[in-house]
């Protein structure tokens, strides 16, 4: 256990990225939302409450998935064609240190934007008299557990991958969570014979899409998820990550550069 | 005295296509005690990056054996003690050479005051103490290659591998490294270190090591092989007897051909010459020239 390796490796993640400005594209685009809300507002259409939430929904879901995706899937890729890798492994650091450091900072970076993106819009809503209720902080806490699993996705292919195909293969994980689930049942119903191999890969394929409480968050009626089923959450987020960058160290501790 | 590198029969090969392996380094064996600066010469694609990387840890040995200080090559411990410039100079362009200090500073186990003393004293020492602040995406690519000095000299190492360590830098950067490295010599550090310039390698060497295709084909100590490539000799006419002073006399049409080890033999040479009135045709005396020495090895080797 070595966290002040930790700290200083995402430390470097989180300058990287303050002075790349991807957090401030995405403040930039928190304010365009803020004031397309707002125009909205004062249009006055009625019944605005719920499609204000939705889109506020829709952009946080969206925006910091991108975040998180860019971010983790570049940290490593970056320094190995940058040739920044060699002065860093000449270090007495481990390669193990090396990967929880960067995932720790990609997982701070997505976290850090979408919690300031959904101060932005949750400041807009509150301008417009739209309550979001305690049910939010729920939100975001399992958002950021979905975050941290997409960042050990896109840390774990970018050890394997391009940045590039391991963007865009994480991007279809992310986004394409629930598509994929569904496929897999309906070829599962279509042929009983592939149901082990679907729950296999379907074990495999992380469930991005439970970690989204957003429509809970849109429509007043529906109740926050019992604490247990938050746990669960939990207990996936922390068990995915883990095995992804155990997957990923497996790979990069005899990797020659 | 003990010794800081090790290596003994180390194979280093790569996938290439076909699942076949292209065997980089060839059972390569060879020390360097501590306190030497030991020069590692060899033509383009000769392994000497990848034997650097292998002492390193960056590619794993396929068979064989790298020691550093007695710790296995790449180890936690190995790289403790061992500074490594890489052989191209790359650093975050988004922060200065202060932050790139501090940065490696801290992976290196260093904090605070004494890490940030440490890391602007290396900075001024390196020549880059008015680019302190400077993002390093605004530095020229000799001033980047004192970052990489610099960041390899942080945590006082006692082992310094260093890959083209002059490249990029022009000749009064040269100069001052030279200075900088034979100062941490005398502190007791040792120097290993690959480049193409072999006049940098005459000045600061005790010891050479040349590879081809990934082989030891030579390993000599500066000083003696300077003085074995040292030339002294007169061409000259009539009947002179300089067989106790000269090394070697033969004869070249009319005239003779004389070689001697010292300056001073070949002068008393020329006074004999004349005193016996003998013509002096021809007086060579120049230093050897390791890149001639350099270029004959591979030929021999080839």
């Amino acid at each position: 256990m070595r966290p002040r390796i930790w700290i200083t490796l995402a430390k470097g993640v989180v300058t990287e990225s303050i002075r790349r400005k991807d957090v401030w594209v995405l403040a930039i685009l928190g304010v365009v939302i803020i004031f397309a809300a707002a125009a909205l507002g004062l249009v006055g259409i009625t019944g605005l409450e719920i499609f204000m939430k939705d889109l506020a929904v829709t952009v946080l879901g969206a925006f910091s998935t991108i975040l998180a995706v860019l971010t983790s899937s570049r940290v490593f890729p970056e320094e190995v064609k940058n040739r920044t890798l060699y002065p860093l492994l000449a270090r007495p650091v481990r390669r193990g240190d090396l990967l929880f450091g960067k995932f720790l900072g990609a997982v701070v970076v997505s976290w850090a934007g979408f919690l300031i993106l959904a101060a932005l819009v949750s400041a807009v809503l509150f301008g417009l008299h739209v309550h979001l209720g305690a049910i939010a902080f729920q939100y975001l806490f399992v958002k950021c557990l979905g975050l941290a699993v997409v960042c050990s996705v896109g840390l774990g292919l970018s050890t394997v991958m391009t940045p590039a195909a391991a963007a865009t293969t994480t991007f279809i994980l992310a986004f394409g969570s629930p598509m994929l689930s569904r496929a897999l049942v309906l070829t599962a119903q279509g042929s009983p014979a592939s149901l082990p191999v679907c729950r296999v890969v379907e074990a495999f394929l992380p469930q991005t899409h439970l970690f989204d409480l957003g429509a809970r968050l849109v429509y007043i009626d529906w109740s926050p998820v019992s604490l247990s089923v938050v746990g669960g959450l939990l207990g996936y987020a922390v068990v995915y990550s883990s095995s992804a960058l155990f997957g990923s160290w497996l790979i990069l501790r005899r990797r020659a550069f | 005295m003990a010794q800081s590198i090790a290596v003994s029969d180390l194979v280093v090969r790569y996938p290439s296509s076909g699942g076949k392996y292209t065997e980089a380094v060839s059972s390569l064996s060879f020390e360097v005690r501590e306190g030497e600066i030991v020069g590692f010469l060899g033509p383009n694609g000769a392994g000497k990056s990848s034997t650097l990387k292998a002492l390193m840890g960056f590619v794993p040995a396929s068979s064989g054996q790298c020691e550093i200080y007695g710790h296995a090559a790449g180890s936690v411990a190995a790289r403790r003690v061992t500074g490594y410039l890489p052989e191209v100079a790359m650093y975050y362009p988004y922060l200065s050479p202060l932050e790139t200090m501090t940065f490696y500073g801290e992976l290196q186990g260093l904090r605070g005051a004494a890490l940030k003393k440490e890391a602007q004293s290396i900075l001024e020492l390196v020549g880059l103490s008015k680019w302190m602040k400077t993002p390093n995406r605004k530095l020229s690519k000799g001033m980047l290659q004192r970052v990489g000095i610099a960041q390899a000299l942080l945590g006082r190492p006692k082992l310094l591998i260093l890959d083209e360590v002059t490249s990029g830098l022009d000749p009064v950067g040269r100069q001052e490294l030279r200075e900088l490295l034979r100062s941490r010599q005398r502190q007791g550090v040792t120097l290993f270190f690959s480049s193409h310039e072999l006049s940098e390698v005459e000045n600061l060497c005790d010891r050479i090591l040349i590879i081809d295709k990934g082989r030891l084909i030579d390993e000599r100590a500066l000083a003696p092989l300077q003085e074995e490539l040292r030339q002294f000799a007169v061409v000259y006419l009539g009947e002179v007897e300089l067989g106790d002073i000269a090394r070697s006399v033969s004869f070249r049409g009319e005239s003779r051909l004389a070689s001697f080890d010292t300056r001073p033999k070949l002068l008393e040479a020329v006074d004999r010459i004349h005193s016996a009135s003998g013509k002096v045709v021809d007086l060579i005396a120049r230093e050897g020239s390791l890149e001639t020495y350099f270029i004959e090895t591979l030929r021999r080797a080839a």
